[in-house]
């Protein structure tokens, strides 16, 4: 187990206004267990409290109560120690705009207690790691925010920790850069590294991970393989937009080929377990009961399903 | 701890050395004073002399350098409170207190160097200054700057915007300067003056300055300088540190 978190709570004091102070529950009890050598997954919306998390993991900042070891030490008494076994890729990605990735590269690797060879050389083999090299003698602040991102994730990597922490790594980057890095993170799995990473993409933490907690108010309301969360709601989703929807509702909700059944205003979503099957079933009681449909579509079951199905709202909508 | 610090010192020196102009426009101000500004002064001093004056007014413009150069040293790190530097050399095996010093090391000799080269511009108008007061003097610009940086670092990161901590720092050099007798010594002033001045570290450095450019190394506010200025750097110091482990609140 390279992280082991346990009751995790975070409350700040905000000012509000003279002599105020409005506490903000950020995190509010979390359990956490990842295992060596995984991609792990922190999905929810912002605000939820993942970079708080990750930053009580990375020992940024000290949880009001609960305990957590990562890479076997405690996040609190032994945060020198954790420290040295962590890379942290923070949101904001902490690199330098005035000064050449390379000279980062070099500080942080020094910093860490590498002679100015071994700080060269590993330097090198981050910048052709993440084909830097071309541009790594240019002011950061020339660089496309595909290429600061690598820089940034290259800066945690320098010490070639065995665990990684990427607070919502794809952030604000194009579909070829997201998926470039999706590659980039994969290959640090199969290179021995652990990844504990926060994403508000569904995609993403289901193309990436291989397991997740999705985390909604600061607290943890699913957890396990992106297939298995899937498994729990359904195969399949049906999404129907008609008139009727109560009605239609109640007619589906006695058929057992339907495991579940949700409503929004003129939206209704059926759940199947196999919905190529349940489908033409389906259609067949709605016509039964003069029930026109507007439109229908049929989808397998996505991330979002689990987060509506914990949470009752969706994560698109979810602020 | 000093590989430490020498590392970040390293690399904040390598950045001034591809961007070595900037240090050199916060040495036009006081040069500009001392051209245009020291010729003025002539009947304020006994026998009225180019040295004498200069003697008079060149430790008040080094200091004016410390003020607006040094202090605006913390601008900087206000942007990497935000762009997440901070943050990453934070939880890296970093020694925490190095970030700052090795900032602070380098802010102390810029201002060397700057006072080296004003003191320069003075000497080619006709200063005298013996060889040790020549280095006191660069040691007392030394402890100026580490104050002047430190507060600087521990304003950055206690108010965390650019606004303010402008503001704040404009607000507090004018009545500085003014009551520290940068241009005029206050004891051409009245008493009330003499006596507010007490209270201004800023008038022990400036009058130090000056009891080392008249060459009297026995005056009392050369000690009284530097044991304040040093008292007060540490204060910040230790300030601005504890502002950077309480930086994610």
């Amino acid at each position: 187990m390279i992280i082991e978190a346990h009751g995790l709570r975070k409350t700040f004091h905000a000012k509000r206004g003279r002599g105020k102070t409005e506490e903000v529950e950020a995190v509010r009890g979390i359990d956490l267990a990842v295992e060596k050598g995984e991609i792990f997954a922190a999905l929810g919306p912002n605000g939820a409290g993942k970079t708080t998390t990750v930053r009580m993991l990375a020992t940024f900042i000290a949880p009001t109560a609960g305990t957590a070891r990562v890479a076997g030490f405690d996040v609190v008494k032994e945060a020198a120690r954790v420290r040295e076994n962590i890379g942290y890729v923070s949101q904001a990605g902490g690199v330098d705009e005035n000064n050449p990735g390379i000279d980062q590269l070099l500080l942080a690797g020094r910093i860490a207690g590498l002679s100015k060879k071994a700080a060269l050389a590993r330097a090198d083999e981050l910048l052709a790691a993440f084909s830097l090299t071309e541009i790594a003698r240019r002011p950061a602040r020339t660089l496309s925010g595909g290429q600061k991102r690598r820089f940034s994730i290259a800066l945690g990597l320098v010490t070639a920790p065995p665990l990684v922490f990427l607070d919502e790594p794809t952030t604000g980057l194009d579909p070829q850069n997201r998926a470039n890095l999706w590659d980039e993170v994969r290959a640090l799995r199969d290179r021995g590294t652990s990844v504990l990473l926060t994403t508000h993409y569904l995609d993403e933490a289901d193309a990436l991970c291989d397991r997740l907690v999705i985390i909604d108010n600061g607290t943890v309301v699913a957890e396990g393989t992106p297939a298995s969360l899937k498994k729990e709601v359904a195969g399949d989703v049906v999404t129907l937009r008609l008139k009727g929807v109560d009605e239609a509702a109640e007619a589906l909700r006695a058929q057992s080929y339907v495991k579940e059944v949700r409503t929004e205003e003129g939206l209704l979503r059926a759940y199947l377990d196999d919905g190529e099957h349940g489908l033409p079933h389906l259609l067949r009681v709605l016509e039964e009961r003069d029930l026109t449909l507007e439109s229908i579509s049929l989808d397998r079951a996505t991330l979002d399903d689990v987060f509506l199905r914990h949470t009752g709202r969706s994560l698109r909508d979810a602020a | 701890m000093i590989r430490q610090t020498s590392l970040f010192l390293g690399y904040e020196l390598r950045f001034l050395l591809r961007n070595p102009v900037w240090p050199l426009f916060g040495i036009m101000q006081p040069v500009l004073y001392l051209v245009f500004f020291a010729p003025l002064l002539g009947r304020t001093t006994a026998s009225g002399s180019m040295p004498e004056v200069l003697a008079m007014f060149t430790p008040g413009s080094m200091m004016m350098i410390a003020l607006f150069g040094s202090l605006f040293a913390g601008f900087g790190m206000i942007n990497e409170t935000r762009n997440g530097v901070l943050e990453r050399l934070a939880v890296s095996p970093a020694w925490p207190p190095a970030i700052i010093l090795g900032r602070v090391a380098k802010d102390m000799l810029v201002l060397v160097v700057q006072a080296v080269l004003v003191m320069g511009v003075a000497i080619l108008m006709g200063l005298r200054i013996g060889l040790p007061e020549f280095l006191i003097m660069l040691l007392l610009m030394a402890v100026t700057g580490l104050f002047a940086a430190s507060l600087s670092y521990g304003l950055a990161l206690a108010i965390k915007d650019e606004n303010g901590v402008s503001q704040l720092v404009q607000f507090f050099a004018m009545p500085l300067t003014l009551i520290a007798g940068l241009f005029l010594p206050v004891s051409l002033g009245p008493d009330w003056l003499q006596t507010l001045a007490r209270f201004n570290p800023l008038y022990y450095g400036v009058e130090a300055g000056r009891s080392l450019f008249r060459g009297d190394l026995g005056d009392s506010t050369i000690p009284i300088a530097f044991a304040l200025l040093i008292g007060l750097a540490l204060i910040t110091l230790v300030w601005s540190m504890r502002s950077l482990r309480r930086l994610a609140a």
